[in-house]
């Protein structure tokens, strides 16, 4: 028996644990939605939205993260019906996510980002964007992996299961990610 | 370095991971309520068109196949018969057929397309006896062939219909 929505949603512990649960449930939430239920695709974007942040988070200023989450979600709620395999839908909005972010840099190139050091005021708050900071200087794979797992908190079942990369791939990323960035905070705290 | 706790938070916690955790915890997503817009004209199912294209695609080839097969037959038998106006035994379609023993009468007044328009029952109490026999054979075995063009079409189309249907099911399956 499959689990609701609603109990994926109210204990986000439970479907770390059960990962084939969460994706009967996006089908029947990406069908609900085709079927004209709107409130279905509230539920998917309460569901996927710390999995687009996450995803923006590696790429783009900070700043700009939350107004991305939105338009990205407005886009995937219109082109919803182009999504062939409903239980894809993790892995059809994270693309979806990724090509929004190489198109901010591609139309927002001439325009000066203010960087996140300068609004930032709380010691604890900037030593996170320092960390930050070094995480998006990692490889590609590696950030995002790093930073779903460290700031959104996915585990690595869900990153896979959301993404819809291999557990192995994951489990990698997440290992090399964080050698990395042991070597590199440890290279911070030597300065 | 604790992978367990790594991968999904198991084992023994990793302090650094830990501390890591609390201190980008604070970059973390802030829910916020997704505002669609009311004129946004929800997203609809794609009508997968493609069983019934399918289907009309195979009655239309199955109709056509039939449609030149008979008038390949027809024509082939209709140049020679013209040519000595002898009742040849070599007819295998039905329309054709009733028309020779009206060859006889008519073959000097009217031209060869004309003898082809009387419909086939008006003409078969008129044949002779061993041209029916044989023209009831071939016209059998045109039948035959027909039918089994047909029935094959028909496999076809009930596959299509089946692999539809299973397709459906699993889906409901998989919804539970």
């Amino acid at each position: 028996m499959y689990a609701t929505a609603d109990m994926l949603l109210t204990s986000p512990e439970a479907h770390a644990a059960e990962q084939p649960q969460e994706t009967a449930v996006e089908v029947v939430l990406v069908r609900a939605v085709l079927d004209g239920d709107r409130d279905g695709f509230a539920r998917l974007y309460d569901l996927y939205a710390p999995l687009v942040h996450g995803i923006l988070l590696a790429r783009v200023p900070r700043a700009e993260v939350d107004d991305l989450v939105q338009d990205i979600f407005l886009h995937a709620f219109r082109k919803l019906h182009t999504l062939r395999d409903e239980s894809a839908f993790g892995p059809w909005i994270a693309m979806i996510a990724r090509n929004r972010a190489v198109d901010f840099y591609r139309r927002s190139r001439e325009t000066v980002e203010i960087s996140d050091e300068v609004r930032g005021s709380d010691t604890h708050d900037s030593r996170a964007r320092e960390i930050l900071e070094l995480i998006r200087s990692l490889p590609e794979a590696y950030r995002e992996t790093l930073i779903l797992r460290l700031v959104e908190g996915m585990t690595g079942p869900e990153i896979a299961a959301r993404t819809g990369l291999t557990a192995a791939s994951v489990r990698v990323n997440l290992h090399r990610g964080m050698k990395m960035l042991r070597e590199r905070l440890g290279f911070m705290e030597g300065l | 370095m604790n992978d367990d706790y790594l991968w999904d938070k198991t084992g023994e916690p990793d302090p650094e991971i830990q501390n890591l955790e609390e201190i980008l915890g604070a970059l973390r997503y802030q829910p916020k309520p997704l505002d669609i817009p009311q004129e946004l004209p929800a997203p609809r199912h794609r009508r997968n068109h493609f069983p019934v294209l399918a289907i009309a695609a195979s009655v239309l080839l199955a109709l056509i196949a039939a449609g030149v097969w008979l008038r390949v037959r027809t024509q082939g038998e209709s140049q020679p018969q013209h040519a000595s106006a002898a009742p040849a035994p070599v007819v295998e379609e039905k329309a054709p057929d009733p028309v020779k023993p009206a060859n006889k009468e008519l073959a000097t007044n009217e031209p060869a397309k004309k003898r082809d328009l009387p419909p086939l029952s008006r003409h078969t109490k008129h044949r002779s006896p061993t041209l029916a026999r044989h023209e009831r054979e071939e016209a059998l075995a045109a039948k035959e062939q027909v039918m089994l063009a047909l029935r094959l079409t028909s496999e076809k189309l009930s596959m299509v219909h089946k692999k539809t249907q299973s397709n459906q099911i699993k889906n409901q399956h998989r919804v539970g």
